[in-house]
C-alpha cells in the first residue's frame, strides 16, 4: 500500500510539473464548456441540459489522451524497466497511475460544474447520483484509456488511437451531438460506445430522475471498465521495445471490445436504443420545476407529455370543406369553452420576453422589408399560397391550427433552412388576417404557457418544405420561442 | 569457496526467436567478489544479466542468486539485489530525492534517501528535476538508486559507457570503495583494462558461451608464454598466406594489419619473413609482445570467425 501512494504522489506531482498535461487536464475542458454556453445561450438555464455531455466530455479527453499518452511516454522513456528492476508488482504501477487520474478527473470535473454555476446553472437535482455517476464514468474511461496504452507503441499511436475513439463518440455517440439530431443507424451505431451511456446517466444526475433513470447505464459502463481494466492490465507491457504486433495474449483485446459489442447487443435486445419522441435521454426534462403558475416561465419540458407521433387526422378532412378564403375562421361551438379563453393580459405581461434576437440563428425573423434572394422567394411564395388550404391549419379547432401554423415557421428553423428567416413573417401575417387579435393572443399565450401540449408536427413537406428536425423537442422549443416573438409584436413590445 | 555463492548459474540459455542468445552458460560468484561479464557486442552479456535481474524469463536453466530461486520467486531476489543497467530513465521532472523516496517505497528495507545523496555526492542537485542533471551525475543518481534497498548483490550493465573520463573515474571509484565494503557486484564490460583494473575474477562470453573464466591475472599469466605478433605489409596479406605457417593461434586479418599468437615467434617469423621475400611483399611495421588480456581476448572472441 506504501508502493502505492508513494506513486500515487510522485504521479499527482509531475502531473502538476507538467504544463501540457494541465492544459489537457484542465483548459480543454473550460474551453468546451463555455463553447457550448455559448452554443446554447438563449436557453433558459444555461448549460443545464449539458452537463452530461461537457463531464462526458472531460472524463473523455483525459483517459483517450491524458492517460495512455503519460503511460506510454514514461513506458517509451524506460521509466517502466526501471520499475520492473524493483519488486513493485505490475497491479501496483496501473492502480496508482489510474488513482492518480481519477484525482484529476474529479478536480476537473469539479472545475466544470463550477464554472457551470457560476454561469448561472441551478444546483444539479442529484447531487449524490451525480457523485456516483462521475466515477462510475471515470472507471469506465480510465478502463479504455489502460486500453489504449497496451495498443499504441508510442506516444504519435496514442494521438492517432484516441482521436479514432474521440471524435466518433463525440459526433455520433451521443456525446456532443444530440441523440435525437442524429439518423437512425447512427443511434444505433451510438449504442455500442460508452460515450452515450455515460451522457445519460450523468444528465439524469443533473436534472432527471437520478438513480433510477441511470440503472442500465451504470451497468453498461461497470462493464466496459471492467473490460478495459482487466484487458489493460493483462496486455501491459513494461518494455519500450516491446511492440504490441508481437505481444503474446493479444486475444485479450477481446475482452474489451466483446464488453463494447455486449452492452449494445443489450441496449438493443431491450430496445432503448431508439430514442422515444420526447424521451430523449441527451434532453430529459427538467425536473425541479417552479409552481405551474400562470405568469411562472415558461417550463419547456415539464407538462404531461402525451406524443403523438403520427399527424392527427383533421376533423374534416375534405379540403372542399375548407374555406378557401382566409377570413377570421369562424369560431366552433365548443362546450364547454377552451381553456384558452381564459387567459388575460396578466397572462401575457408575465411572459418572458428575453428571446434570441430576429437577426440571430436560432428563431430569426426578417424585417418587414426585407427581401429574399430568387429560390428562396419562390419557396416563401409558395407556402403563403398553399397556407389557406393547408389542412393542419384551418381543421379542428382554432388552438391547434394556430400551433400547428407555429410549426411552419419553427421547423425549417431546428433545420435552418434558407427561408426559416422568411416563414415566421408569412406565418405572422397569416394569423393576424386570420384571427380576431385578442384571441390570436390569448392563443398564443397558452401555448406559450403549455409549450408541451398536442402533438409536434415535424412534417409541412404538403406546404412544400421538405425535410424534418428530428427532435421534436426542438421544434416544441422553436414554436414557443416563435410565439413569444408574435406576442411581442401583438403587444407593443417589440416595434417594427 | 565455503560460503554459499551469491551467484549460482547453471546451463543457462535463451533463445529469440529461435537464435540462441545465450546457449549453456554456467558460473558462480563468491561473496564479495567484483566478477566482470566480458565479451564483445551481441556475445549474450546483456541476455545473462537481464535473465538475472528478472527482465526476461530463461528458457533453461538455473539460476540461484542470494540462496533463492530466482526463477521461482523473482520478486524474493528482487528484493536483496539492486541494479544499474546501461542507460536508467526517469521522468523528467522527477528530482533525485523523489526518486529515492518513491523506490525505498517498493522495498521492505531502505536507505534513506538523504544518507544516499551524500554518499553520492548528490546534495546540491538533491531538488534538481532530473532534466537538468549532467550525464555523469545521473549516473550518480542509477547508483544511489540501485543501493535504496541495502543490496546483497549489484549488478551493473556496462556502467561507464558513454560516461567522459572524468565520470568514468569517478565511478572506478566507487566500484573500488564497493569491494573494500565488501559487497558483491557483477558488471559487464567491454572495456579490459576496466575488467582487468577492478575485477576480482572475469568471465569471457562469446557467441552465448562461456570461453575462458579466472582472475584477470591468471587468465594473462597462462597466455604469457604466448607472444602475440602484428605485421602490416604492402601488398595486404591474405589469411591463406599463414594457413601452411606452424604454431599460429587464430589469424586476425584487419586491412593491411594482421595480427596472431605464436609460441615460437622465432621459428615463425623466419618462415614468414621467407615466404615474404618470395612474393616480394615489403613488411612495413612488425611488431612483437607479450600477450595480453586484450589478446586473448581477441583469441578467444574470433575463434571460428570466417
Amino acid at each position: 500500500m506504501n508502493a502505492v501512494f508513494a506513486h500515487l504522489r510522485i504521479s499527482l506531482r509531475l502531473h502538476f510539473r507538467n504544463r501540457m498535461a494541465l492544459l489537457y487536464g484542465y483548459l480543454f475542458p473550460v474551453i468546451f464548456l463555455v463553447a457550448f454556453w455559448v452554443l446554447y445561450r438563449h436557453e433558459k438555464v444555461p448549460l443545464l441540459r449539458h452537463m452530461g455531455e461537457l463531464l462526458t466530455v472531460a472524463v473523455l479527453g483525459g483517459a483517450c489522451f491524458g492517460l495512455p499518452t503519460t503511460l506510454v511516454s514514461e513506458r517509451e522513456r524506460g521509466v517502466w524497466r526501471r520499475y520492473r528492476l524493483t519488486p513493485v508488482p505490475t497491479w501496483v504501477v496501473v492502480a496508482s497511475t489510474a488513482l492518480a487520474r481519477l484525482f484529476l478527473l474529479v478536480t476537473a470535473g469539479l472545475l466544470q460544474l463550477g464554472l457551470a454555476l457560476a454561469l448561472g446553472m441551478t444546483w444539479p437535482a442529484h447531487p449524490i447520483a451525480l457523485a456516483v455517476a462521475f466515477l462510475f464514468v471515470a472507471f469506465a474511461f480510465i478502463g479504455l484509456g489502460l486500453v489504449i496504452a497496451a495498443l499504441a507503441d508510442n506516444v504519435p499511436a496514442v494521438q492517432a488511437l484516441g482521436q479514432c475513439l474521440f471524435l466518433p463518440m463525440l459526433i455520433i455517440g451521443g456525446v456532443a451531438v444530440p441523440l435525437a439530431a442524429l439518423p437512425e443507424w447512427a443511434q444505433h451505431v451510438s449504442a455500442f460506445f460508452p460515450g452515450r451511456y455515460a451522457v445519460e446517466a450523468l444528465q439524469a444526475a443533473v436534472n432527471g430522475r437520478g438513480f433510477p433513470g441511470m440503472r442500465f447505464c451504470l451497468l453498461a459502463l461497470s462493464l466496459t471498465g471492467v473490460a478495459g481494466l482487466v484487458a489493460g492490465a493483462k496486455l501491459f507491457r513494461w518494455d519500450g521495445q516491446q511492440r504490441f504486433a508481437a505481444l503474446r495474449g493479444k486475444a485479450w483485446l477481446l475482452v474489451a471490445i466483446g464488453a463494447w459489442l455486449a452492452v449494445g447487443a443489450v441496449a438493443e435486445w431491450r430496445g432503448r436504443v431508439a430514442i422515444p419522441a420526447d424521451l430523449d435521454p441527451a434532453r430529459p426534462a427538467p425536473a425541479p420545476v417552479p409552481a405551474p403558475s400562470p405568469s411562472a416561465p415558461p417550463p419547456i419540458a415539464s407538462a404531461p407529455v402525451t406524443p403523438i407521433p403520427a399527424p392527427r387526422a383533421a376533423t374534416a378532412s375534405s379540403p372542399a370543406a375548407v374555406t378557401p378564403n382566409p377570413a377570421p375562421a369562424p369560431v366552433l361551438p365548443v362546450t364547454p369553452a377552451p381553456p384558452w379563453m381564459s387567459i388575460t393580459a396578466k397572462d401575457w405581461d408575465g411572459l418572458d420576453y428575453q428571446v434570441p434576437p430576429d437577426h440571430g440563428i436560432v428563431t430569426p425573423m426578417a424585417a418587414p422589408d426585407e427581401e429574399p434572394d430568387e429560390y428562396t422567394k419562390e419557396q416563401v411564395d409558395k407556402v403563403r399560397a398553399k397556407l389557406p388550404t393547408w389542412s393542419p391549419g384551418v381543421d379542428g379547432d382554432d388552438l391547434s391550427c394556430v400551433r400547428n401554423l407555429l410549426y411552419v415557421a419553427a421547423v425549417p428553423d431546428a433545420i435552418q433552412m434558407p427561408v426559416e428567416r422568411y416563414l415566421p413573417r408569412v406565418v405572422y401575417q397569416y394569423l393576424l388576417d386570420s384571427y380576431p387579435r385578442e384571441n390570436l393572443m390569448k392563443m398564443l399565450t397558452y401555448i406559450a404557457l403549455h409549450p408541451l401540449e398536442g402533438p409536434v408536427r415535424d412534417d409541412i413537406s404538403e406546404l412544400g418544405i421538405e425535410g424534418a428536425a428530428g427532435d421534436p423537442m426542438l421544434v416544441r422549443e422553436r414554436a414557443y420561442l416563435y410565439a413569444i416573438k408574435f406576442l411581442a409584436r401583438l403587444t407593443g413590445r417589440k416595434s417594427e | 569457496m565455503s560460503p554459499t555463492p551469491k551467484v549460482r548459474v547453471g546451463g543457462l540459455r535463451k533463445a529469440y526467436a529461435g537464435l540462441a542468445a545465450v546457449s549453456g552458460i554456467d558460473f558462480t560468484i563468491a561473496p564479495g567478489e567484483i566478477f566482470g561479464l566480458l565479451g564483445p557486442n551481441g556475445a549474450g552479456k546483456t541476455t545473462t544479466l537481464e535473465c538475472l535481474v528478472g527482465l526476461r524469463h530463461p528458457d533453461e536453466g538455473e539460476l540461484e542468486i542470494c540462496g533463492v530461486d530466482a526463477r521461482r520467486h523473482p520478486h524474493e531476489v528482487k528484493q536483496k539485489i539492486g541494479v544499474v543497467l546501461q542507460t536508467t530513465s526517469l521522468q523528467d521532472k522527477i528530482t533525485p530525492r523523489e526518486a529515492l523516496t518513491l523506490f525505498a517505497a517498493f522495498y521492505r528495507q531502505s536507505t534513506p534517501a538523504a544518507d544516499l545523496l551524500a554518499r553520492f555526492g548528490l546534495v546540491e542537485k538533491a531538488d534538481v528535476p532530473v532534466e537538468r542533471l549532467s550525464g555523469g551525475q545521473r549516473q550518480r543518481l542509477a547508483l544511489a538508486l540501485a543501493f535504496v534497498n541495502r543490496p546483497e548483490l549489484v549488478f551493473l550493465d556496462e556502467p561507464t559507457t558513454g560516461l567522459d573520463p572524468q565520470s568514468r573515474r569517478e565511478l572506478h571509484e566507487l566500484i573500488l570503495a564497493l569491494r573494500r565494503d565488501g559487497h558483491t557486484v557483477l558488471f559487464t564490460t567491454h572495456h579490459l583494462e576496466e575488467a582487468e583494473k577492478l575485477c576480482d575474477r572475469v568471465a569471457i562470453i562469446d557467441r552465448g558461451r562461456i570461453v575462458a573464466t579466472g582472475a584477470p591475472r591468471d587468465l594473462v599469466a597462462a597466455s604469457r608464454e604466448e607472444q602475440s605478433v602484428t605485421i602490416r605489409t604492402s601488398p595486404p596479406l591474405g589469411a591463406d598466406v599463414f594457413a601452411a605457417l606452424p604454431g599460429l593461434t587464430p589469424v586476425v586479418v584487419d586491412g593491411d594489419t594482421v595480427r596472431f599468437q605464436t609460441k615460437d615467434a622465432t621459428a615463425t617469423l623466419a618462415a614468414l619473413t621467407a615466404r615474404l621475400r618470395e612474393q616480394r611483399v615489403e613488411i612495413r611495421e612488425l611488431t612483437v609482445r607479450k600477450a595480453s588480456l586484450e589478446d586473448l581476448f581477441l583469441a578467444l572472441t574470433r575463434e571460428g570467425e570466417p
